[in-house]
């Protein structure tokens, strides 16, 4: 048993494992920031649904937010910044996940999350505790990011497996939103 | 033997993602699916009253305290209906645009919003967006009418009390393809081009 928990440790803590986590991170931070700058206009409206920010902060929010997101995915890609922008990111996703939250019990979900990037092509994805389970779990994945083991020397097929999991874990990513964004109009379905 | 699994192994990524690839089609279909099959879903969009038919008419209180009346024959100027909510961000997007129109056009046009659910919501929305120069209505009925599924969506009544235009609009040059569309006397630019070929 103490065995299968230390090979679970060294594998989380394989270079391959720990950099396609933050590269695929990296994406998902750049494809938010890029598709939020694109149309302000309309995360700023997204924004203003939560409730949360009085109307003068909206503007400046919607610059902010995806501002803060190029930070973090651009201090992830480096080995010398990447604690750095694990920190941004994890306070990134500490201020959106509680916005949802807040959202959550006050009984308000019926509106689109403004999340954008690589949830943006699934159509409307509205609040709701699984968008608060995904954000835990890239939470989890920026700590695991951060826990390298530089023991071992890296081979050629290292970044094959480096690559591959980065798209892996970015398809996944985007195949779980659609998920999510499906889940309440199957909903509709069946109450109908 | 290790040139063998760097093989296998380059083949077991490609196979990977491609099923990835297979998979993201497949939720997305699914997500397309319930959306088209639900009761009010896109697929009504082609439903309601037709372009060229009479608009149902409705006798409604707009949310300042008059009343309106929607669609009915011998109008004078002709109804771009408007129908949106307070959550929808492309619906906040067009307003603006909704406002320049309403002024460049107002020798024929009046615009008038719709929408529907709780009432102090929508006081407020009325007021912060400063919609104050329109009715505005509450009505299911109304939303029912025209078979409404997605928002933003605007439909064109004509002086006659028949629907001219009307269509999910995501754009300026969506809304103002709605006004082409009356002037050529067909449905959709769509259906104009097909008429020419």
């Amino acid at each position: 048993m103490r065995d299968l928990a230390a090979y679970l440790a060294a594998f989380v803590a394989d270079p391959v494992v720990t950099r396609a986590l933050g590269a695929a991170l990296s994406v998902v931070l750049f494809a938010g920031a890029w598709q939020k700058l694109r149309d302000r206009e309309l995360f700023q409206a997204a924004l203003d649904n939560y409730r949360l920010l009085p109307d003068a902060l909206l503007r400046p929010a919607a610059i902010l937010l995806p501002a803060w997101e190029i930070a973090a995915g651009a201090l992830l890609l480096s080995a010398q910044s990447r604690v750095a922008g694990a920190g941004l990111a994890a306070a990134l996703l500490l201020v959106v996940t509680g916005a949802v939250a807040i959202n959550l019990w006050r009984g308000r979900r019926d509106f689109d999350c403004g999340c954008g990037g690589l949830s943006s092509h699934v159509g409307e994805q509205t609040l709701s505790w699984g968008l608060v389970g995904r954000n835990v779990l890239l939470l989890a994945a920026l700590a695991l990011s951060l826990g390298e083991d530089n023991a071992r020397l890296l081979v050629s097929i290292d970044y094959l497996s480096v690559a591959g999991a980065t798209l892996a874990l970015l398809g996944l990513y985007v195949s779980s939103n659609q998920l999510m964004a499906n889940h309440p109009r199957l909903q509709a379905l069946r109450n109908y | 033997m290790s040139e063998a699994l760097v093989v296998s192994n380059i083949i077991l990524w490609l196979v990977v993602l491609a099923l990835l690839v297979a998979v993201l089609a497949l939720t997305r279909q699914i997500g397309i699916l319930y959306e088209r099959v639900a009761p009010m879903g896109a697929l009504m969009l082609d439903q309601g009253p037709k372009v060229g038919e009479p608009a149902p008419q409705f006798s409604l209180d707009t949310l300042a305290g008059g009343s309106i009346v929607v669609g009915g024959p011998g109008r004078s100027r002709s109804q771009l209906l408007f129908f949106l909510s307070p959550t929808c961000p492309v619906c906040k997007k067009l307003l603006p645009v909704l406002k320049s129109i309403s002024a460049s056009e107002r020798q024929w046009l009046d615009l008038v919003f719709a929408s529907d659910g709780d009432r102090p919501e929508h006081v407020e929305f009325y007021r912060k967006a400063g919609l104050g120069d329109f009715p505005y209505l509450l009505s299911t009925a109304l939303g029912m009418a025209f078979k409404v599924g997605r928002l933003p969506y605007a439909v064109l009544i004509g002086e006659d009390g028949r629907v001219r235009a009307k269509g999910l609009v995501n754009s300026r040059e969506q809304l103002e393809s709605l006004f082409a569309a009356k002037e050529l006397g067909v449905a959709s630019v769509q259906e104009f081009i097909d008429q020419r070929t």
